[in-house]
């Protein structure tokens, strides 16, 4: 007797087309429709001028509402330069202007009619060095809300609380809120400096290295504040500490030269950045 | 070419990374024809040899992964870098256990050698060179990071299946005609087994070095032509089975 093997026939698939892979496009920034945000900060063209130096080369920029926004690059690219415009702080020293449009929620906060007290309110900043007032560690946080609103002493005493907390940091200082603010450490004092900002309700939270002259523990909370915070918030954070953005942004923005090489979400450009430049900085290749 | 890092050590230690990879590489690759030879040859010398290698390929691949890790903790890799260390570690694995099935054509090599020679042995050298052909292009490409060489390498596995379920068919036959063959036919078997799945593991690698190269993922579905497993005794229904997408 003989057997015969049976193949089983079954029509032969398609062989699959070999992909072209698209050439890599200039990113453009993420559509609005991709996800739920919403632009907070739409900038246009901006040119920043220190006397005759460009310093901001036409940047165009969306910043989301509830979203953190990292800008990174090298010394001297023009990052802290553009938080700068953002709350027209430039504007304390003579022969530096701005040219182009930053629209808050529409609005050119650029245009010299604008409010610049309003603005500040607004649009609250963190430095890179702690900045304590020379002052209890309560009048620190009701510092601006006293500049901005009229509150009885109990609202007022709420609202300091509530700004502690939000800064993670009541705990540690509840018991001795009529104390120096510069008797705390310099994670506490950062924190502290959060929390003055963000007691007078801003809508934007600019925070130029705020962890730069901290321990890792104290980074850290300051990380973990900023998650806490974006909820509410539109945080932009310089950095220059690659890990930090990867860690703690949504997206990510880098300069180079006074202009925007690349913008794009954070994991793009920390995973596969389409920018020859920004590849190079993010991976320590930068000449 | 991409330009250094800042830190020179830093690339010294990429390079060592890839240095290994190659190395390992060009290891699994002449393992893998000394084997087929043993088995053409009937070599069992040469065959014992290869076994014997095998443990250098393993020795590396540990270097591998303890490099990839302090590669992890101390450069905190981003972009092309931690695609490149990712990679390292998946193609690593790979060519390990494309040494171990080669080794383990070269132990079956030395078991066919007590048995008489069997005519079907001659598919094993035509998949046996196509495995060697794939892991050598495979590893230009890594060298060259060019994923359009990957791309051509993982479309030839299909070549690799179709030998593969030939060969299937042709030692089932003789193992029918004449259940002497069997001892024989089954070691055959395995080996064929073996060597198809070294073609899997080379377009593994392709895969790898496409996303190493592309920071994405090879976005197709490869096309499977190992039918073996469907291959049923006369009269059976098969209308209920569907294509093995394993």
């Amino acid at each position: 007797m003989t057997y015969e093997i049976q193949p089983v026939e079954i029509p032969n698939r398609q062989r699959p087309h070999l992909i072209q892979m698209p050439a890599v496009e200039t990113p453009k920034p993420i559509a609005e429709a991709q996800e739920q945000v919403q632009p907070k900060v739409q900038i246009k063209d901006l040119r920043f001028y220190y006397k005759n130096y460009e310093a901001l080369k036409g940047i165009n920029l969306t910043l989301h509402d509830k979203r953190v926004t990292a800008f990174i690059g090298p010394s001297g690219c023009g990052k802290s330069t553009l938080l700068r415009v953002l709350n027209r702080i430039y504007e304390l020293y003579p022969d530096q202007r701005a040219t182009g449009e930053v629209l808050v929620d529409g609005q050119d906060i650029l245009d010299p009619r604008h409010d610049l007290n309003l603005l500040r309110a607004r649009i609250g900043m963190v430095f890179q060095k702690p900045t304590p007032f020379p002052m209890s560690i309560y009048d620190n946080v009701a510092f601006g809300v006293r500049l901005y609103e009229r509150l009885s002493p109990r609202r007022l005493d709420e609202r300091v609380e509530e700004a502690l907390r939000r800064a993670a940091l009541w705990d540690e200082v509840k018991d001795k809120l009529r104390e120096s603010g510069l008797s705390l450490s310099g994670g506490q004092q950062q924190r502290l400096c959060i929390a003055r900002a963000i007691a007078v309700k801003p809508e934007i939270l600019l925070l130029d290295e705020p962890a730069s002259a901290l321990d890792p523990i104290s980074t850290q909370r300051i990380e973990e504040l900023i998650a806490d915070l974006k909820s509410d918030y539109c945080i932009v954070i310089v950095t220059h500490n690659m890990q930090q953005a990867a860690r703690s942004s949504d997206y990510t923005a880098f300069m180079y030269l006074g202009q925007l090489i690349e913008f794009n979400t954070t994991e793009t450009i920390f995973t596969h950045p389409h920018e020859r430049q920004t590849e190079d900085y993010i991976t320590g290749r930068f000449g | 070419m991409v330009s250094e890092h800042i830190i020179k050590s830093y690339d010294q230690e990429l390079q060592r990374l890839d240095n290994i990879i190659a190395e390992m590489g060009g290891m699994a690759e002449s393992q893998l024809a000394a084997a087929i030879e043993a088995v053409a040859r009937r070599d069992s010398e040469l065959a014992a040899r290869v076994v014997k290698s095998d443990a250098r390929v393993d020795e590396l691949e540990r270097e591998v992964e303890g490099l990839v890790v302090r590669l992890l903790a101390l450069r905190q890799p981003l972009a092309r870098d931690l695609r490149q260390i990712v990679a390292g570690l998946k193609i690593a694995s790979d060519l390990e256990r494309i040494a171990d099935y080669a080794a383990n054509v070269a132990k079956r090599a030395i078991a066919l050698n007590q048995t008489p020679p069997v005519k079907p042995v001659s598919g094993i050298p035509r998949m046996g060179r196509l495995g060697s052909g794939m892991i050598k292009d495979v590893l230009d490409a890594f060298v060259e990071r060019d994923a359009e060489k990957a791309l051509a390498v993982w479309l030839r596995d299909e070549e690799m299946d179709d030998l593969y379920t030939s060969l299937f068919r042709e030692l089932l036959t003789y193992m029918i005609e004449d259940p002497r063959n069997i001892t024989a036919c089954t070691h055959l078997l395995f080996m064929a087994k073996n060597l198809e799945r070294i073609g899997d593991h080379a377009t593994n690698i392709a895969e790898t070095l496409y996303f190493l190269v592309h920071g994405t993922p090879l976005a197709q579905v490869r096309p499977k032509r190992d039918r073996t497993s469907l291959a049923l005794a006369p009269n059976a229904d098969v209308s209920e089975i569907d294509e093995d997408q394993d």
